[in-house]
């Protein structure tokens, strides 16, 4: 099953949505969360961030998903660290993190490929909610 | 291409929230089939969780569930039949 890792600069956030796509998963979802800077406070904390990947990448294959921009760039530092085979198994999602969250961990739990999870994800931005 | 309908209501008590929602997904990704949801003139692409939530669905919603695919006459007879027996509590 395809896993995520949710990466925020809150830790509420990534703990709560954790919850969150753990209930549409039916318990079955493999989620990674991790938020918030090393002292807790709002950031990221790149060494978390990298050990999040090592964990997810451990079990398979992996889509990113994260909250705002500088969110991406601890997970692009933590890329570098990975080892090639480990790297291959990721895939950044380009999404609003909580639809995209709930949409692709819908589908991970369902069994889909790394690459429909991932299109679940990016498509997120373009499903009306009103 | 076979493509089926089939009708049937949310319980009541069950609203498309995101564990029933959840549950439907991981239904429909199960048949080669495309499957659609429409109800109140709104339409969902079953695998979609998102398009799911946005039918906006109360208990006692009517669902009419269309397939297009091989697996469409089974897919439809299916969903109907987990849609009306949906649960809100942890499965």
């Amino acid at each position: 099953m395809v896993g995520l890792v949710l990466v925020s600069h809150s830790r509420q956030i990534a703990a709560g949505l954790a919850d969150l796509v753990g209930q549409v998963a039916g318990g079955e979802g493999r989620v990674e969360a991790v938020g918030g800077a090393g002292d807790g406070s709002l950031g990221t904390d790149g060494a978390a961030v990298l050990a999040a990947l090592r964990r997810a990448c451990a079990r398979g294959e992996t889509l990113v998903l994260m909250d705002l921009g500088s969110a991406v760039l601890s997970v692009r530092a933590a890329l570098e660290e990975l080892e090639p085979a480990e790297r291959a198994r990721v895939v950044l999602a380009d999404a609003p993190l909580v639809e995209g969250a709930v949409a692709a961990g819908a589908l991970a739990a369902a069994g889909a490929t790394l690459g429909e999870v991932a299109e679940a994800a990016r498509a997120a931005s373009h499903v009306a909610k009103l | 291409v076979p493509l089926a309908e089939a009708r049937a209501a949310l319980p009541a008590d069950v609203a498309l929230h995101a564990r029933p929602a959840g549950r439907l997904v991981r239904e429909a990704a199960r048949y080669q089939a495309t499957i659609h949801l429409a109800a109140g003139g709104r339409r969902a692409l079953a695998r979609s969780i998102l398009e799911l939530l946005a039918l906006g669905a109360v208990g006692g919603t009517e669902l009419v569930v269309t397939a297009d695919g091989p697996d469409a006459e089974v897919a439809v007879a299916e969903l109907a039949t987990l849609i009306a027996g949906l649960s809100d509590r942890p499965t």
